[in-house]
């Protein structure tokens, strides 16, 4: 799969106001994403991911590191030509209307009029937005300002989405068709999207890969598969469950929770969860259901940040 | 080109939308109704029998003046007054473009075209020369074409007086645009700029500052400052000069001299050069 994103040791400080100290906002930082792909990027406010964003975009210059889009450093104008961008609270002059709007961007993505003429009304559909096209932004909600800014990053056909919180301020409904028109991007025209987001469940039905953030750095990368698999905890349904089943299975090592009726085991390899359905078994159990837990995304999330936190209060100690 | 034309559109309704342009030309409209209605002329077989000023009768000097003579001395006179009138008005309706362009949610749409620094701010200020000299043309023009329709008078030399108006607007808006690029406050743009344009009739009298002042250093600093600066006073002069033309005196001719306009426009370029550096270095 070519990159199409490749960022490798990027850094960025920051100096405070009379440049006395200096603010550490990337620490090297490595991922590439590739064409077709929805990546997500994800951390606690002030881990860099939008210092990440405004690097690739080249409003914000990386003290060290490289960055490349479409294979040119961020540096060269043209490595946005391929690019759409959508800003957190982005601001699309209220004056002008939803055609408007599009007519500017795309000129200034160096679309040509006619291009523009024939791209507006199918992409105004497309976003919902057809019957508002010659209707103030002012006048627009902010779910419909959210999909005018989507539109905006579209209008060029770009190879490369930017998306940083694309569904802030957007109903269930409108979450999803935007869910389904990134995938249907990346599916259908290959586009490979970069999604900048804190709504995880978002994150986790949307992308295929995802960076997690913390200070500067990567702390997990992966597919969502991986980094939500854990092969280690199980839910077994079984009758009977009593106390001396649990007292059996905890003296064999195994972590055991008793949930709503079932219980959740915590065992170190698969031929130890067979002994435990042995020892089921030996006590005439009968067992009904034997499913590996997956935690969400948010699971991932949390623990990162709470282990973040932990070693913080440790050092603090 | 599309850069340009799409920052023309958008500096253009942007005026339109938030009432800049009906503002701008409302103002100059009012002041073309009241030129209009202040003169009022008795032509005769084709000579100026009478004419009366704001609802004054005009001494004729038993009719001595011709009217070529009273339209080259009204025109003269007010071209001071429209020097200020169209430099002010533009200013303060295009100080906003860079403060505005970079606000936050703003800047990130427009700098994320693949589109260079340089060229957006250039293009932008393009687009507010643009705005401001619409208004030059709509104010000097209809004027011009007044005094034509009411007395059959042509002077040309009042319109292409209008071009050294629009380079003191365009030194101004490039000073207005470096402020903006640092500071990104509109005010602070606007109150600079106007700073700069009475600073520069100061320092007209640069040589009675210099004799007055106690220091070498203090005199030469004020030599230094007077041609570091937009000629401001000079360049007004200029104006009456150029539509005045011969009929003149000799002392306010000489205004008409290279120095002032080439030390001003190199201020208004350097303006531009140092607005474009910041603005590319700057972090959004």
């Amino acid at each position: 799969m070519t990159p199409l994103i490749e960022v490798s040791g990027l850094r960025k400080q920051y100096r405070s106001s009379f440049g006395k100290s200096k603010i550490t906002a990337l620490d090297g930082i490595d991922f590439t994403v590739g064409e077709g792909e929805l990546f997500g990027l994800l951390g606690p406010n002030g881990a860099g991911k939008t210092t990440t964003v405004k690097i690739l975009l080249g409003l914000t210059h990386a003290t060290a590191g490289h960055a490349s889009v479409c294979g040119l450093p961020v540096r060269d104008p043209e490595s946005r030509r391929s690019v759409g961008y959508l800003p957190e609270g982005h601001k699309i002059p209220n004056y002008l209307t939803a055609r408007q709007a599009l007519s500017i961007f795309g000129r200034m993505s160096g679309m040509s009029s006619r291009a523009i003429a024939q791209r507006i009304p199918a992409l105004l559909d497309q976003v919902r937005l057809g019957q508002w096209a010659d209707v103030r932004v002012k006048k627009f909600s902010k779910g419909m300002t959210q999909r005018l800014g989507l539109a905006c990053a579209l209008i060029h056909s770009p190879k490369v989405l930017l998306l940083d919180e694309p569904t802030d301020g957007v109903d269930p409904v409108g979450r999803r068709e935007i869910r389904d028109l990134l995938r249907d991007e990346a599916k259908t025209n290959g586009t490979t999207v970069l999604l900048n987001s804190h709504l995880l469940s978002e994150i986790e039905l949307t992308c295929d890969r995802v960076a997690v953030l913390r200070h500067g750095k990567v702390a997990a990368f992966g597919s969502v598969e991986e980094l939500t698999r854990t092969t280690a905890t199980y839910k077994m349904v079984a009758t009977p469950i009593d106390e001396s089943l649990v007292s059996a299975f905890r003296e064999s090592g195994a972590g055991v929770e008793r949930v709503n009726g079932h219980m959740v085991l915590s065992v170190s390899d698969l031929e130890h969860l067979n002994t435990l359905v042995d020892q089921l078994r030996a006590r005439g159990g009968v067992l009904s259901e034997l499913t590996p837990v997956r935690s969400t995304l948010e699971d991932v999330f949390v623990d990162l940040v709470r282990a973040d936190m932990g070693e913080s209060v440790g050092a603090h100690e | 080109m599309k850069v340009l034309v799409a920052n023309i559109e958008d500096v253009m309704r942007e005026a339109a939308a938030r009432w800049t342009l009906i503002a701008y030309f409302f103002l100059s409209t009012i002041f073309i109704i009241i030129f209009a209605s202040a003169i009022n002329l008795d032509i005769v077989d084709g000579a100026l029998a009478g004419a009366k000023l704001f609802g004054r009768e005009v001494d004729m000097d038993n009719n001595t003046i011709s009217i070529e003579k009273l339209v080259l001395g009204f025109e003269t006179g007010f071209s001071v007054f429209l020097y200020f009138l169209c430099t002010f008005l533009a200013i303060f309706a295009t100080a906003h473009l860079v403060p505005r362009m970079q606000e936050k949610g703003t800047i990130d749409l427009y700098l994320s075209r693949p589109v260079s620094r340089v060229k957006l701010l250039l293009s932008r200020y393009v687009a507010g020369l643009i705005l401001a000299g619409s208004n030059v043309i709509y104010l000097m023009g209809t004027i011009w074409l007044i005094v034509v329709w009411k007395t059959g008078v042509a002077n040309p030399r009042f319109l292409l007086g209008g071009l050294i108006i629009f380079l003191v607007i365009a030194v101004l808006l490039a000073f207005a645009f470096l402020i903006g690029v640092f500071t990104s406050s509109t005010a602070v743009s606007i109150m600079t700029t106007y700073g700069i344009f009475f600073f520069g009739l100061m320092l007209a009298a640069h040589e009675q500052i210099e004799a007055a002042v106690s220091k070498q250093w203090q005199a030469s600093t004020i030599k230094t400052m007077y041609w570091i600066f937009p000629k401001t006073a000079e360049l007004g002069q200029a104006v009456v000069a150029f539509v005045g033309g011969a009929e003149l005196p000799e002392r306010v001719l000489r205004a008409l001299t290279p120095a002032p306009f080439l030390t001003t426009a190199a201020f208004g370029a350097g303006c531009l050069i140092l607005a474009s550096w910041l603005f590319t270095r700057k972090e959004f």
